[in-house]
């Protein structure tokens, strides 16, 4: 037997093999319907890892545990997809400032803070959870699963077969490019998927798009404030798993309008109201990041026009950890516009105390923080800040 | 060579890390004077199956068999020559995100110290000798609503060489020449002391025994993962050895 026979006889035994994996039996119906669970050995080990994924989710810091907050993307969600869907997905909103969501074989869903600070209203919010919910529906990660499973077995037989010829070849990323073409064919079926259920609920449909089209202003602001070159019309190259924002952004335009454009709701306020009390959280978590061009283009985007006093003071955060130039006055101007409205938060005055200890009026700057700790009383930095208040 | 590296990237086969080493805090023995008690963390157990590619695909039966198994089998080996070996329980509210979080605790520090003190590569200049590690004295808080003197971690992962799998190894060896792995089992067994947090004893090995999915493979695997467990004070070796 020549080499090239025994590498025939092999791929002869791989389908072989792959004939044995047929008797699996093929999940079929809807991994939403109630009482679904799942099929065949490789969904079972999908979900069945998802679960001890799951487990440790379930007592984790990082898990948002605010009732209100989590009712309230959870209704969302049911008003999208149906009250019986709905009840097979759990969600967890998760403290991490990142621009995602992502959806387990199981039905666990993670929301990120760093989306609920993007989404500008309910019907964008709407978007993203229909998008996740589509690749559950549609059992996306199974597919997924098989694609790269065939795509890294075909490369490593054809890899080790070129061996026996003069011309030995990796066959890898060929094989990989097509599996992650598939997977960004899987995302914009996400895409369609989820734009159709916002429209059949009754969201207004551009607000799908709307997503990617700050995404991609955001970079800008990114990019400039750093002063460097914005990525984003770089092609991302054959290896990435999401088409690209501009893309997306393009289709679903095109599409929202296609299916109509006659419904208006987006449910504005009460999304604001819900995100109220983990507000304040996100944007400190944003404003951490040091990423000063994107934090002022996101707050410029929430504030529409109408800065609150939420609003600036967060504005005033940013400048206050920046503190080049002129930003410690901007800061201090910011923090007292803020006061003047009346809603600003307690954090206002801490704040504006801190700079003034650097801008100039000590007295002030004690009698500011002072009454910071009068507004807050419980505050974790209340030793040092009180040492500060009276002089030490 | 062109031929090896295009095979090696193709493969993802990882250089052979034919390596298992333990490492105990000096001077740390288990002991003797007053009965100690082991609590056993829930074991962080992940068995699945290669595929020719090397792409690993979870197995559901196999990792809650392997899980179950590997428990048992962690108690009935009588680590440190105590029979007073108990499982955490469960937790509930806010006990649960404090057991949670040294979990986390414990995988974190003994990443670092797998890869930083433990096997030769990438090690830390500070961290060749000595053993000074600690999930802090936090920790006693868990044991003050358990009981229980020390905790046992348990890490293993497991993916099976498919029938693809090896026929891709024969083919490879017969036909081309080429070394294909299949199959990787690793493993890490640590004992933390729950008054103080320090990491007192760790054991690691990348290519572990035992076919856990049985249990008298999963025995097997128990045992190796308690090779080189702390002695008892002026004893001798461990009853796991």
């Amino acid at each position: 037997m020549n080499a090239w026979q025994a590498g025939i006889g092999t791929v002869l035994l791989l389908f072989g093999t792959a004939n044995a994996h047929a008797k699996e039996p093929k999940p079929t119906g809807s991994p939403s319907a109630a009482g679904y669970a799942p099929i065949g050995r490789d969904e079972k080990g999908l979900w069945a890892e998802a679960e001890e994924e799951e487990r440790e989710l379930k007592t984790s810091k990082l898990v948002v545990r605010d009732a209100g907050a989590n009712a309230y993307v959870r209704h969302v969600l049911c008003r999208i997809t149906g009250e019986e869907a709905c009840a097979k997905v759990r969600i967890y909103i998760v403290r991490a400032p990142i621009f995602n969501a992502g959806m387990f074989p199981n039905g666990m869903m993670r929301v990120y803070t760093g989306l609920l600070l993007r989404v500008r209203d309910e019907a964008e919010l709407a978007a993203v959870l229909g998008h996740e919910f589509t690749h559950f529906e549609r059992r996306h990660a199974l597919s997924a699963l098989k694609k790269e499973r065939n795509a890294r077995s075909w490369a490593a037989w054809l890899t080790v077969a070129s061996g026996l010829t003069n011309r030995p070849h990796n066959y890898l990323p060929e094989f990989l490019a097509a599996f992650y073409s598939y997977s960004r064919d899987q995302e914009r079926e996400a895409d369609l998927g989820g734009l159709k259920l916002l429209h059949d609920a009754g969201y207004q449909t551009m607000a799908a798009s709307s997503v990617w089209l700050r995404q991609r202003d955001e970079k800008d602001a990114q990019a400039a404030a750093l002063g460097v070159k914005s990525l984003k019309d770089s092609d991302y190259g054959p290896f990435e798993s999401h088409p690209m924002n501009v893309e997306r952004m393009t289709y679903l335009a095109r599409e929202a309008q296609a299916m109509g454009t006659d419904k208006s709701f987006d449910g504005l306020t009460d999304f604001r109201q819900a995100m109220a009390p983990i507000w304040p959280m996100l944007i400190e978590d944003q404003i951490r990041l040091n990423d000063f061009g994107a934090s002022e283009y996101l707050l410029a985007n929430l504030a529409r026009g109408d800065w609150t006093g939420s609003l600036l003071y967060a504005r005033a955060e940013l400048y206050r950890a920046r503190a080049k130039g002129g930003d410690l006055l901007t800061a201090e101007t910011l923090y007292r516009q803020a006061i003047a409205r009346g809603d600003a938060p307690a954090g206002a005055w801490r704040g504006l105390g801190l700079t003034l200890t650097r801008t100039g009026n000590q007295t002030e700057a004690r009698s500011t923080l002072t009454e910071y700790l009068k507004r807050n009383p419980d505050a974790p930095d209340r030793a040092m800040l009180s040492a500060i208040a009276e002089g030490n | 060579m062109a031929r090896a590296l295009a095979m090696a990237c193709a493969l993802a086969a990882a250089p052979s890390l034919a390596q298992e080493k333990a490492a105990v805090k000096p001077g740390f023995s288990m002991p003797v004077d007053k009965p100690v008690r082991i609590l056993v963390f829930r074991p962080s157990v992940k068995v699945g199956s290669q595929s020719a590619g090397g792409l690993v695909t979870p197995n559901a039966d196999w990792t809650s068999n392997a899980r179950k198994l590997l428990s048992e089998a962690v108690v009935a080996a009588r680590p440190g020559g105590t029979s007073d070996v108990v499982f955490m329980p469960e937790l509930e509210g806010d006990d649960a995100l404090l057991l949670a979080d040294y979990q986390a605790l414990f995988g974190a520090v003994a990443d670092t110290v797998l890869q930083h003190r433990l096997f030769k590569g990438d090690r830390l200049p500070t961290k060749k000798t000595g053993f000074e590690y600690t999930l802090g004295p936090g920790v006693s808080r868990l044991a003050d609503k358990v009981g229980g003197d020390y905790g046992l971690f348990i890490v293993t992962n497991d993916a099976f060489g498919s029938t693809g799998r090896k026929l891709l190894q024969i083919f490879a060896a017969g036909a081309v020449g080429v070394g294909v792995s299949s199959g990787q089992h690793i493993g890490y067994a640590g004992l933390v002391d729950l008054k103080t947090g320090d990491l007192v004893w760790i054991n690691a090995d990348y290519q572990m025994g035992g076919d856990v999915r049985e249990a008298d493979g999963a025995a097997k695997r128990a045992k190796q993962l308690l090779e080189d467990f702390p002695a008892p004070a002026g004893g001798v070796a461990g009853a796991a050895r």
